[in-house]
């Protein structure tokens, strides 16, 4: 428990800094690299979409501690017309759906990278 | 399938992630919470401690920010306070700085693409940027006015330099553009476009196509030189306002004369990209007035300054305190983009300006060698060359989408016009150094030595007026006046090949309207005729704002003889009006005589009994003024109906802007001129009086149908008369709009229908032996939307109150307010 605990906190921070360093793109880059390196029965699927929304969710509070972030959502939510609370909602399923769909096309490019190795042993 | 499904959702995402669509950015960069918009919430607000590093700086600056946002620059020499002026004005207003500069030298391509390239080529056909490279090349490398420049540069381009991603301004990203490096010049550009927008007007027009319908007589009486109510800038020693009314000839025949005129003259201005519209004189104004201490409550001079302008967020203005030790100690506010303080005070003075609106500009036919492809034009029978110039317009990739070859004679841009070359000249061409102007205006110690600073001013000519603490009260309509051959006007259209057309010189400075300290204690403008013509004929122009508000200014000074500030302040927003005072009566008087003749109805005697109750002040509660403004629209389109295009030809008539308002009432000394009768009623003649009754009978049926019942909310001032403060990219969410106000038409805070022009800084400043100001503008410091700095001062602006302005002298008396929010400095890099 306290093991995923502590794999979903450094996850979602990885999503973090990967965003603060080299944008929002970090993030299926990120998760894709969920998709391929963790294990099918570890979720990586479930991990990447969680983790990437609360890497952002991260970010977002640390933006709320430093200014006014409701006014932002109610100015820029006008600029596109969002009320400002979809602003907030669009930003997080943004990172989550580019999460989950690049950690999938991960987990899919794995099991067809690791299929034949695992029939081989079960053969044997 | 699962990967299918996932594979085509992160292309789609990846696409909207990197591309636009429509009007929307690209949403990768846009919603990324480190680097994206809401990052802007990190820098909406002033940090307590920064540290900056300017290259150049010849030693540390203090820059501290109290709580309304403003900068008290503590540098040791006045070069640094403009570096660091620079790089504050960035932090707070890189994007209108740019996109100012864009606008004035005419590369808005460059951000937005072809769509603006109309605009672009309105810019450069003016020959704006031009002009502003003529004169920053003949600056004086060691004067003031070009090291202030410099300096400002280095310091907006340390801010550039040192900009984190996060410290982008938001409308960058939504224009997916980056912010370009600053040059010296944009700030010379800056006064160019200001040029454009305060001293380019053409009253012949109006003349011309009134002349075109109703004959030369009727339309210089209509749209005369000389305004029939004269209340003066340079008192005239009546003490009172002088009523100066002709018989307006009535309608003559058309002249076809005037139509090919003016043809030509509006074939002219649209050649030069000219499009404005001349300004409604009491819809706009700006005012200014001040007090001898003879008449103050304090004993000490009063000075209020009301500059109106376009009301754009952020504002036009951006306020700052700067202190040179020794050299310069100066608040007030400047426009991003340029450096110093153009309206404020000093230890010793205060001034602020109003526009003069005189005529400045001149066109010229001109004799070419070549028509297709000129490379010389003829003067007094010798060829002189024409200086070419190839405007580039680029896209945002930097790609050219256009050019245009432009040609300038001595005159200025010529531009071709149905087969001919036609020249322009203009004051905002000649070389000048505005900048400096300011500058020095702000070292003054005593009016005198203002007035001296100022006196070099060329354009937009300004009525400035200051007030010193020795008591001194002067006001002088700076600029330069154009003194022409032949009747000495401007609205001719003038043979260029001959030298004799030409300019014969400026009017000299002993000739500009100017008062010292006059008899009656105080000094006022409102864009009125600055001087009276029996005081002094010279032709300045004639397209003078109507006298209402000089009338109604005058009065409340008039009326006091110990001003307080705070009564300074009030009637900045008084809603009181002249031009109420003046039509008011009339409209009823009319009531009254065509109900004894027996010619009224009941909806007459109501709208006069509603009349009647009004006060005639706008105030947002008022529930009157509605009906007054609807009946001065119904008797302005049935009086001048011999003006207006006849229905069936609408879309192919000339068409005349009404005579201003001041005309109506001189009409009303003839009730029984022809011009009061209505075309359109077959049979009868109507006379003053039963086009008043008609006018106030038909404007309560147009105010019940627009705003119901006249006991309803409806009808209240607040629901009609708004403010609307557009973003200077029109973003509506970045938009503050329909801000109830307090003022009508030619009262002293007047606004037109759109509510896009009004007071864009007030001021008073007492000049005791320490000086105390207040102030406020329509907006806030910062630029950012996020900001609580972006619109915090909107409520006292929308509610006639100002901010006490800190004036500290040094660091230390700063800190003891306890009104320091952040502290940045900066060192040399």
């Amino acid at each position: 428990m306290l093991r995923s605990a502590v794999k979903f906190v450094l996850i979602a921070e990885a999503f973090s800094v990967a965003t603060y360093a080299l944008g929002w793109w970090a993030v299926p880059l990120l998760a894709l690299l969920c998709g391929l390196t963790i294990k099918p029965d570890g979720k990586p699927v479930i991990y990447a979409t969680i983790c990437a929304v609360a890497g952002w969710f991260m970010l977002l509070v640390l933006d709320a501690a430093r200014g006014p972030l409701g006014e932002v959502a109610s100015r820029f939510g006008g600029v596109m017309g969002f009320p400002p609370a979809a602003l907030f909602v669009t930003t997080l399923l943004f990172s989550g759906l580019l999460a989950w769909s690049a950690s999938s096309i991960g987990v899919a490019v794995r099991r067809k990278m690791v299929r034949p190795q695992e029939v081989v042993l079960a053969d044997a | 399938m699962r990967a299918g499904v996932a594979a085509v959702l992160l292309a789609a995402l990846l696409f909207t992630g990197f591309r636009s669509i429509g009007q929307l950015p690209p949403l990768g960069g846009l919603l990324d919470p480190a680097n994206g918009v809401w990052a802007t919430a990190r820098t909406a607000d002033l940090p307590a401690v920064e540290n900056g590093t300017i290259p150049g700086l010849g030693k540390q600056v203090q820059v501290l920010f109290d709580d309304r946002g403003v900068p008290h620059i503590f540098a040791s020499t006045e070069e640094d306070a403009y570096r660091a002026l620079g790089y504050v004005m960035a932090r707070d207003r890189l994007f209108q700085m740019e996109m100012q500069t864009l606008a004035a030298t005419g590369r808005l391509t460059e951000w937005v693409g072809a769509k603006a390239i109309d605009a672009d080529r309105r810019t450069r056909s003016l020959g704006l940027p031009w002009g502003a490279e003529r004169k920053y090349a003949a600056y004086d490398k060691s004067s003031l006015g070009y090291r202030s420049m410099t300096a400002y540069a280095d310091g907006v381009n340390a801010w550039i330099g040192s900009m984190k991603r996060q410290d982008m301004p938001i409308e960058f990203r939504l224009l997916r553009v980056a912010p370009f490096k600053w040059e010296p010049i944009y700030s010379v550009n800056f006064f160019a476009r200001m040029a454009l927008t305060l001293a380019y007007n053409d009253a012949s027009l109006n003349r011309l196509a009134a002349q075109a319908k109703v004959g030369r007589a009727a339309a210089d009486a209509l749209f005369p030189v000389n305004s029939p109510i004269q209340e003066p800038i340079q008192p005239n020693g009546l003490n009172a306002p002088r009523y100066d009314l002709a018989t307006i000839p009535a309608p003559g025949t058309p002249d076809s004369s005037a139509t090919l005129a003016l043809t030509a003259r509006r074939t002219v201005l649209a050649a030069f990209g000219v499009t404005k519209r001349n300004a409604d004189g009491d819809a706009i104004g700006s005012n200014n007035w001040a007090v001898s201490p003879k008449r103050t409550a304090g004993g000490h001079a009063l000075l209020a300054g009301d500059p109106h302008l376009d009301l754009t967020l952020p504002s036009i203005w951006y306020e700052m305190h700067i202190v040179v030790p020794g050299q310069l100690d100066v608040a007030g506010v400047g426009f991003p983009g340029v450096p110093g303080v153009v309206i404020g005070f000093n230890r010793d003075v205060a001034w602020t300006f109003t526009n003069t609106g005189s005529d400045v500009n001149d066109y010229y036919t001109e004799a070419v060698d070549d028509p297709s492809q000129p490379s010389r034009y003829r003067v007094d029978g010798a060829w002189r060359p024409l200086q070419k110039r190839v405007e580039i317009y680029r896209d945002p990739l930097g790609a050219v989408i256009r050019t245009d070859t432009m040609y300038f004679t001595h005159r200025g841009p010529m531009t071709k016009v149905a087969g001919s070359w036609i020249s322009m000249r203009w004051t905002a061409y000649e070389r000048s150094s505005e900048n400096e102007n300011f500058l020095k205006a702000g070292r003054a110690r005593n009016a005198n030595q203002w007035l001296d600073a100022m006196s070099t001013f060329i354009a937009p000519a300004q009525n400035g007026l200051v007030a010193d603490r020795s008591g001194n009260i002067a006001i002088r309509s700076v600029g330069h006046y154009p003194v022409r051959p032949g009747d000495g006007r401007g609205d001719l259209i003038r043979d260029g090949s001959s030298s004799a057309s030409d300019w014969l010189g400026y009017l000299p400075l002993s000739k500009y309207p100017f008062s010292m300290n006059p008899a009656q204690g105080y000094l006022a403008s409102a864009n009125q005729q600055p001087v009276d013509p029996r005081v002094n004929p010279s032709y300045m122009g004639s397209d003078w704002y109507s006298p209402w508000r000089a009338i109604r200014i005058n009065d409340l000074l008039r009326t006091d003889s110990a001003v307080t500030p705070d009564a300074m302040r009030k009637f900045q927003t008084d809603p009181g009006s002249a031009r109420a005072d003046a039509f008011v009566p009339m409209f009823l008087a009319a009531a009254a005589h065509e109900d004894s003749l027996g010619r009224s109805d009941a909806t007459l005697r109501e709208a006069a009994a509603l009349l009647a109750q009004w006060d005639r002040r706008y105030t947002r509660t008022n529930r009157r003024a509605v009906l007054f403004e609807k009946a001065v629209l119904e008797l302005a389109s049935r009086t001048w109906d011999e003006l207006s295009a006849p229905p069936a030809k609408k879309g192919t008539a000339i068409p005349v802007e009404y005579p201003e308002s001041q005309i109506l009432y001189e009409l009303m000394q003839t009730p029984n001129s022809p011009w009061w009768d209505d075309r359109r009623t077959q049979g009868v003649t109507e006379d003053r009086d039963a086009i008043l009754a008609a006018s106030l009978r038909a404007a309560l049926v147009t105010a019940r149908k627009l705003y119901g019942d006249p006991k309803s909310d409806g009808w209240l001032w607040s629901n009609v008369q708004h403010a609307n403060i557009y973003h200077l990219a029109r973003i509506p969410a970045f938009s503050v709009l329909g801000i109830p106000v307090q003022g009508g038409p030619s009262t002293l805070s007047p606004s037109d229908t759109a509510g896009k022009q009004g007071p864009s800084w007030r001021m008073v400043v007492e000049l005791g032996p320490n000086v105390k100001a207040w102030a406020t503008y329509p907006g806030g410091q910062s630029g950012n939307p996020a900001s609580p700095r972006y619109a915090d001062r909107l409520k006292l602006w929308e509610n006639g109150q100002l901010a006490p302005v800190l004036f500290p002298k040094t660091q230390a008396e700063l800190d003891r307010t306890k009104r320091v929010i952040s502290t940045l400095t900066l060192t040399p890099r």
